[in-house]
């Protein structure tokens, strides 16, 4: 109970940090500080419309934060959440498009499913490299999000090109590949239910599966988990497959709810802050669900500002930079002090 | 300071230092009081709070109350920086060598000017020297990666002694030496002693207290019990006071039934080892139903090579390992444990524990593989209560959901053991491999653990008993084999087993005959 509460303590301190600087930062810019903290959360959570918003963004970021986490727990660092996004969007669009004539509604959820296996296939390079022939898995994976980068250029500017646009974007995929909007009105889609339904799934499968326990005691101690009889090979290629998973899921609802086609650009550094969302989170499902959404919250509301105050873009990253630091810092104290 | 000490004066003095970690009380106005020139003892059983008292000394841990009291004044330690300070020098019982670098870099690491190469060189004469000193035959230039865990305990030492200490805190420093080692230690720590340093010596030892140190002071259960005088007190008196009660000796194996099913059978086995030599050649033996086989040997002759390609945890080069009939020497070591092949690493934390998992957990592991029922699904709650009889009737201190790695060593030690009995329990070759099982573990718990192998051997269970304890393979194998150079030198029924012979056997005198 006690610990309960110096946590939420931890956090909320963590928190005024980052609206502390905010405020220091628009009173240097000579703006209105009230003005700016309603402006904030009415954006993001005040009215319909930011709301969605705020879900549309979170997203992306909780299933890419369960990807870091997941391959956290096993003991793994997943950099190439991007690439993975990438990947998981390039295959959703290529079937969408290649099945443009098939007006079938089940392309939708079919167009999902394929952009998952994406993410996994990408995320495959490096677990097989890892699994087998030790190779670090940060340096493929972050190799990896160039390659998915390049690759996502081609297909924007070249075959896929949408060629009225003028911009790094394809076609549009077919409406039977476009996944439902939750309300039509506020603009807000159905990936926020898959994202929470994966954050349960993977719960469940690192909490009450045997394989899940496998994967926290490979996490914990790699060579025990050997001696103790894991086939730790395979748990680590099965760890970073399905993390690339997770993150191929994301691109996929990207492209089928959201933008409806792959554009370059298509994650903003979500992979990174996925990576700051499971460190908040501590890598688990819940912390990274509560980190994610005051990312979200984060990223839309200093989208406001940016508009209304002429914030600087760069301000949400600094903000969420203070967030973790403070978190990080408030542990490190507390640890010393054992 | 006025004059030299003299044995009398007090250097050091804890007093009252309480210190509890959440619901546990580690430590309850624990204290002792060590004098310049002495060699003191610190006994207890498995959790005692040894370990604890020694870490708020050097800093590590923050007590809750007490004072330190140095050369008569009040001495503020809060941090390891303040005891280095105060020339407080430990060994600690789990090392903190980094691996990577050799044994030189880790015993002069963080010294003043170690960067300069000049300074270097002279350093690294200082601790050639030092090592000398102490007959340590350690391989200086050797990463520490590549040292087993005796060399490893050497290292430690020098890297304590080399910065220049007046106390000295040994964590179990002999739990992972040959005798011959510990007591070329001890009797270079009585020079240093003569010279002025004070040594706080812990050890499960008692035949090491009342050989070597001054006096002795007795924990149980976070407090401290007394002080006693060495050469005026007994075995029998400090067990006593360790755990207030007499501990029955183990009884010798049972005769061993008449029965020739092979457990294991090692044939003509080779493991490559490190720079084209071999770690252990053309090993051959078998195991019978019901037989301890005991392996003896001078630490790295080959011992963990030989046990971790039994296990499969090492490819051999060349040879066959079969358990129960079927040849298992390319299988996986996962389907050689649902055999029922147990093992018991040596390295407790480095092969064994999964130090953020709870207790429970922790006896899972492995485990999980085999229990039947249940299958993909993970359930905590049952898991939870599968715990409870390991954890009361080997007396684990701690409970089933405590962190592994918050257990002392010597609970940590029994979490695998349990582990390991259970394993073998599950297949239908019951064969358990045990590394220095009672490495670490008080007399109560050792005699507890060679009960629980022996009555492996009594259900019809083969042991694999590797030990550098030969007072423990003489008293559980029955038969004794001997391991020199990677060869299986001898194979001694116990009619044979004679600890002047079996001695001169690990040193090479069979390859010298
Ligand atoms: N960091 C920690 N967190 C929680 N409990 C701890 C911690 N360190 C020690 N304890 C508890 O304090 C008690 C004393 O442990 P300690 O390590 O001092 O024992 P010890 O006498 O050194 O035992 P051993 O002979 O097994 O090494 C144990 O019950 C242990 O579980
Ligand atoms: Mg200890």
């Amino acid at each position: 109970m006690r610990n309960a509460l110096a946590e939420i303590a931890k956090y909320a301190f963590a928190f005024a940090v980052a609206a502390l600087a905010g405020a220091v930062l628009v009173a240097v810019m000579r703006g209105d500080v009230l003005g700016a903290y309603r402006t904030f959360v009415w954006s993001s959570l005040g009215t319909a419309g930011g709301f969605a918003q705020t879900l549309n963004k979170m997203c992306p970021l909780l299933l890419g934060g369960l990807a870091v986490g997941l391959a956290l727990r096993g003991g793994y660092f997943n950099i190439g959440v991007d690439g993975q996004i990438y990947a998981g969007a390039i295959a959703a669009t290529g079937v969408a498009l290649a099945l443009e004539t098939v007006a079938n509604p089940a392309l939708a959820p079919f167009a999902v499913v394929v952009g998952v296996l994406g993410g996994a296939a990408f995320a495959a390079i490096p677990a097989v490299l890892r699994a087998w022939w030790s190779v670090n898995e940060i340096f493929v994976t972050v190799m990896l999000n160039f390659v998915a980068v390049f690759l996502t250029e081609y297909l924007t500017t070249g075959p896929w090109n949408d060629v009225m646009a003028g911009e790094a974007i394809t076609r549009l995929i077919p409406d039977a590949a476009k996944l439902p909007m939750l309300s039509v009105r506020a603009g807000s889609h159905v990936g926020i239910f898959l994202a929470l339904a994966s954050a349960v799934l993977v719960w469940l499968v690192l909490e009450r599966t045997r394989w899940g326990f496998e994967v926290r005691a490979l996490g914990d101690n790699e060579r025990a988990a050997r001696v103790a009889g894991i086939r730790t090979a395979w748990v680590t290629a099965a760890v970073l497959v399905a993390s690339g998973a997770l993150a191929g899921l994301a691109g996929a609802i990207e492209v089928t709810a959201l933008h409806h086609r792959l554009i370059l650009g298509l994650t903003p550094g979500y992979g990174i802050m996925a990576i700051l969302i499971a460190v908040l989170g501590k890598a688990r499902p819940l912390g990274i669900l509560a980190a994610s959404f005051a990312m979200a919250i984060l990223l839309v509301g200093s989208d406001s500002l940016q508009r209304s105050v002429g914030l600087p873009a760069s301000a949400a990253l600094v903000f969420q930079a203070l967030i973790v630091l403070s978190v990080l810092f408030v542990d490190a104290k507390r640890s010393v002090r054992a | 300071m006025s004059g030299p000490p003299t044995r009398s004066t007090e250097r050091l003095r804890l007093e009252a230092i309480s210190k509890r970690f959440g619901a546990t009380i580690a430590l309850a106005e624990a204290g002792f009081e060590v004098r310049a020139g002495e060699i003191h003892a610190l006994l207890g059983e498995n959790g005692a709070g040894k370990t604890t008292l020694m870490n708020v000394l050097s800093g590590l841990y923050h007590a809750d109350a007490g004072r330190i009291w140095l050369d008569g004044r009040p001495a503020e330690i809060a941090e390891p920086r303040d005891a280095i300070r105060h020339r407080i020098g430990m060994v600690h019982q789990h090392f903190e060598l980094i691996p990577p670098l050799t044994a030189l870099e880790n015993v002069i690491i963080g010294q003043e000017g170690s960067t300069l190469l000049l300074r270097r060189e002279r350093q690294a004469r200082g601790v050639a020297a030092l090592a000398a000193r102490f007959g340590f035959e350690v391989d200086l230039r050797a990463p520490v990666a590549a040292l087993g865990l005796a060399d490893q305990q050497k290292v430690e030492i020098l890297k304590a002694i080399f910065r220049g200490v007046d106390i000295l805190i040994l964590d179990e420093p002999t739990t992972v030496l040959t005798p011959q080692e510990a007591d070329a230690l001890l009797r270079t720590l009585r020079t240093m002693a003569s010279e002025g340093l004070s040594v706080v010596f812990i050890s499960h030892k008692i035949h090491e207290v009342l050989g070597h140190c001054d006096r002795a002071t007795v924990m149980r259960a976070g407090r401290s019990v007394g002080t006693v005088d060495a050469s005026a007190t007994t075995e029998q008196a400090l067990v006593e006071m360790m755990i207030g009660e007499r501990v029955a000796r183990t009884a010798a194996p049972a005769e061993r039934e008449v029965d020739d099913t092979v457990l294991l059978r090692v044939d003509d086995v080779t493991v490559a080892g490190r720079g084209g030599l071999p770690a252990v050649s053309h090993a051959r033996f078998s195991i019978g139903r019901g037989e301890v086989v005991g392996l003896a040997g001078v630490d790295g002759n080959g011992q963990r090579e030989l046990v971790e390609a039994i296990v499969g945890l090492r490819r051999v080069t060349g040879g066959r390992v079969e358990l129960g009939g079927r040849n298992v020497t390319t299988t996986a070591v996962g389907d050689r444990l649902a055999q029922g092949l147990a093992y018991i690493p040596e390295d407790r934390l480095g092969d064994g524990a999964l130090p953020s998992m709870s207790v429970a957990e922790n006896l899972f592991l492995g485990v999980h593989r085999l229990a039947r029922g249940g299958g993909l699904t993970y359930r905590p709650a049952a898991i939870r209560a599968g715990a409870a009889a390991p954890v009361r009737d080997y007396a684990i201190r701690g409970t089933a959901t405590t962190p592994l790695g918050m257990l002392s060593g010597g609970n940590i030690q029994k979490v695998l053991i349990a582990r390991a009995l259970a394993v073998a329990g599950h297949g239908d070759t019951p064969l358990v491999v045990a590394h220095n099982p009672t490495r670490g573990l008080d007399v109560r718990t050792t005699e507890f653990v060679r009960r629980c192998l022996v009555d492996v051997s009594r259900r019809r269970g083969g042991v694999f008993l590797v030990s550098s304890d030969l007072d423990e393979l003489m008293q559980l194998a029955h038969r004794i084999l001997v391991l020199f150079r990677g060869a299986i030198v001898a194979d001694l029924p116990s009619t044979a087993f004679d600890a002047y012979e079996i001695g001169r056997l690990m040193t090479g005198a069979a390859a010298r005959a």
